[in-house]
């Protein structure tokens, strides 16, 4: 098995040991074949049956092994992600980690002001930009909901707006199979066709089973469609650990894996080879508030199971990082979106998002957006892990500083010091050059921070006829619709 | 010989077979049902409820300890065949059609049926008349409508406004919940009440039935 590191096997966050991968790979298909899943839907069901499913009296689903071990073999196990401009950008496979914005928070914290209020088209717009600019961010997402456009057109808009205001590929969430139709349509049209679409994609969709065991229709048709149009897709369970799914994580894992394979074996049986995501997350149902929480450690440990499993399986790896149940900008969203984020990180999961997530994915804060962006940058320092060849070694270094000597005006300090970790918001002066320059605070500095980003960072804008095209999907969408302006 | 105030103690304590065990022992020995229920499982039920608003029980034991009454009721009423049981009212609760979050729902129905309300669990998805013909069918004096997304809340007064449609919005009492869902939408849409959370849903219902 790979982990994140550079350097040989120095760090790795290894979180089941292969017995524990075997004994949970076995749970999942004895709940797929014993068990078995409810299908909404005819074609999928008809694909399974052809593929050797068994559908009982009750109509429920039931699949064998062998099914899932086709389908393993012949899914990819990796895949590279384009940006808008055509370049390869993130590459799912083995440990590298990549880390992006959400999708569809209800309440937009403000960062100057601290009000909380819905999204306007503007306020998405603007902080899709502030993606676009934070380096260590590698996908958008699409933000917040907007409650000044036509409901039924939101999913649309979002995406008009990601290809508008970033570069960066995307993760899209699609409430249906045409909409995902349209959103291709303007991928298709920024990125210079439909046949380079196919080949070099620029967005991944999310869709999800209905836990415990259930297949709605909408998701299984975006699944099709996407392996059809072999759009990069994942089928991930959102647990709500004691009520969708049990509340021990070997038992989420258990069944939220048997959910991803057998999302794996309809998509795999519609195309083979199509690219497909492996992954799922957690949101455990705190049994004194009844509310479900993100970034609490169990879903952490969830985590670790699943880039094991995605390993094991020979498959790209989705999940979390950056997120938290705090409902403000507060030291308790700084502690669990920090330890997401590293933990994410050492697990080597290929996709992780939701990063600027708190009341666990109801408001989005652009404050811990930016500081995530300087605790992701740490992490990946980590990642690099160390260096032990002679020139890092220094053996000759010491030779030539000698006891009692100094390294500052040594040649390996001058050569080597750049490769350091440098802050981008952290403050490493003294206390009085730090008093001098007015005693700023984090939260203050990464006010500046998202200021100066959001006055001046232009993404690469689109091509007229490109925007014209896109506007005129939203447009036939609208009069498809009958949506009237 | 077991007495009531034990039966109300397995309650607490979400002994199903004890319960049992104790209700057949004591109806054997010629206890009025209704005495058994209203007196030994009921107050059980109650005290449990009091101990999950202090914190020191947690719903999860509270569901059992439901299961644990029921199981007791079911067999006192199997002795009082004909005798209605007073239910506190009748609830048709369901997920509104778009939409397919459950979870909240399911746990306002159960504390809903722990609380002694008949519900009727109409699942996700539900479109606008289903709602209606069940009020209809279970003569139901509260509708209660989950909505997460954003985009099915508008189903929510689709619903209210098919329920006036068919001259019944007068009959019975509309609440609403799930994530997206505030009072102010509910004072917008006519709905009678909102609640942010299961609990709260439970005392709502109890104080507009
Ligand atoms: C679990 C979950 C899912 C699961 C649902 C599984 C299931 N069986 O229900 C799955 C993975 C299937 C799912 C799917 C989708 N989801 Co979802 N999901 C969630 C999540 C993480 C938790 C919801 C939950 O169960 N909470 C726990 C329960 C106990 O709380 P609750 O539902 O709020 O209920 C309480 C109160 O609201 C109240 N209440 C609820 N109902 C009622 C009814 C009455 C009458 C009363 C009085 C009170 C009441 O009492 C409850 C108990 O205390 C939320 C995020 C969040 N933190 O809320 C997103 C969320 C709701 N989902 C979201 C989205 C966008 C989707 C999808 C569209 C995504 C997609 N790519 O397809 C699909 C939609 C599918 C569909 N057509 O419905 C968004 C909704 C945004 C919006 N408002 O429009 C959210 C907010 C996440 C986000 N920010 O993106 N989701």
């Amino acid at each position: 098995m790979e982990y994140a590191s550079k350097h040989g096997d120095g760090i790795a966050f290894r979180t089941l040991t292969l017995q524990q991968l075997k004994d949970i790979h076995s749970a999942s298909c004895r709940i797929l074949d014993e068990v078995g899943v409810v299908v909404h839907h005819d074609e999928a069901v008809d694909l399974l049956k052809k593929g050797g499913a068994y559908i009982d009296s009750n109509g429920r689903t039931h699949i064998p092994e062998a099914l899932i071990k086709r389908a393993l073999h012949s899914a990819p196990s990796r895949i590279t992600l384009y940006n808008r401009l055509g370049e390869p950008v993130i590459w799912m496979e083995k440990s590298n980690v990549h880390f992006g914005a959400g999708s569809d928070t209800l309440v937009y914290l403000d960062p100057f002001t601290g009000e909380r209020r819905d999204w306007t088209t503007e306020e998405v717009a603007a902080a899709i930009r502030v993606v676009d600019a934070l380096p260590q961010l590698d996908f958008v997402m699409s933000m917040g909901l907007l409650s000044d456009v036509d409901k039924r057109m939101i999913n649309r808009i979002q995406y008009a707006l990601m290809l508008k205001n970033s570069v960066k590929p995307q993760v899209v969430i699609a409430e249906d199979a045409p909409t995902v139709a349209d959103i291709t349509e303007m991928a298709a049209a920024a990125v210079g066709g439909r046949e380079k679409l196919k080949n070099m994609p620029h967005f991944v969709l999310y869709c999800e089973p209905t836990s415990p065991l259930q297949l709605p229709f909408e998701s299984v048709d975006k699944l099709l469609y996407a392996a059809e149009n072999k759009i990069p897709v994942n089928f991930a369970c959102g647990a709500v650990e004691g009520a969708s799914t049990p509340v021990t994580v070997a038992g989420t894992v258990a069944q939220a894996n048997a959910e991803a394979l057998c999302g794996l074996v309809l998509h795999q049986l519609k195309n083979p080879g199509a690219p497909f995501l492996y992954g799922f997350g957690g949101s455990p149902l705190d049994m004194r508030t009844m509310v479900a929480c993100y970034a609490v450690p169990e879903v952490l440990l969830l985590q670790g199971c699943v880039c094991d499993l995605s390993r094991f399986y020979s498959l790209p790896s989705w999940g979390y990082a950056g997120c938290s149940s705090s409902k403000d900008f507060d030291e308790q969203a700084i502690t669990e979106a920090t330890m997401f984020t590293v933990m994410g990180a050492l697990q080597g999961c290929n996709l992780m998002h939701d990063v600027f997530y708190i009341e666990s994915g109801r408001t989005g804060s652009l404050e811990l957006l930016v500081l995530m962006d300087e605790v992701i940058s740490r992490a990946r320092h980590i990642l690099k892990g160390v260096n032990t060849t002679p020139e890092y070694l220094a053996v000759e270094a010491v030779k030539r500083v000698g006891p009692g000597g100094n390294y500052m005006g040594d040649a390996h300090t001058a050569k080597h010091f750049r490769e350091k970790w440098q802050p981008s918001l952290s403050d490493f002066s003294s206390y009085s050059s730090w008093e001098a320059a007015g005693s700023k605070s984090m939260r203050e500095r990464i006010r500046e921070r998202l200021r100066s980003i959001m006055e001046e960072h232009k993404p690469v804008p689109l091509a007229p006829e490109v925007e014209e095209k896109i506007d005129a999907v939203i447009k036939q969408a609208e009069d498809r619709l009958g949506i009237k302006l | 010989m077991a007495s009531i105030r034990d039966l109300t103690e397995y309650v607490i304590q979400a002994d199903i077979e004890k319960v049992k065990e104790t209700t057949a022992a004591l109806l054997a020995a010629g206890e009025d049902p209704l005495r058994l229920i209203n007196e030994g499982l009921i107050p059980g039920i109650n005290e449990v409820g009091e101990r999950f608003k202090e914190g020191i029980m947690f719903v999860p034991e509270m569901m059992m300890s439901a299961q644990a009454m029921k199981a007791g009721v079911d067999l006192a009423k199997e002795k009082i065949e004909g005798v209605d049981i007073p239910t506190v009212g009748t609830v048709v609760i369901g997920t509104v059609a778009g939409d397919l979050h459950d979870i909240g729902k399911n746990l306002v129905s159960m504390m809903l049926d722990s609380s002694g309300f008949n519900v009727v669990d109409l699942g996700v998805d539900v479109p606008a008349d289903k709602f209606v013909a069940a009020v209809k069918e279970h003569k139901a004096s509260i509708v209660g409508l989950s909505a997460l997304l954003t985009t099915t809340m508008p189903a929510m007064k689709e619903v209210i406004d098919a329920l006036k449609e068919s001259n019944l919005r007068d009959q019975v009492k509309v609440v609403i919940g799930g994530a997206p869902v505030t009072q102010a939408y509910a004072d917008e849409i006519g709905a009678d009440g909102y609640a942010p959370d299961a609990a709260i849903a439970v005392e709502l219902c109890k104080k507009i039935a």
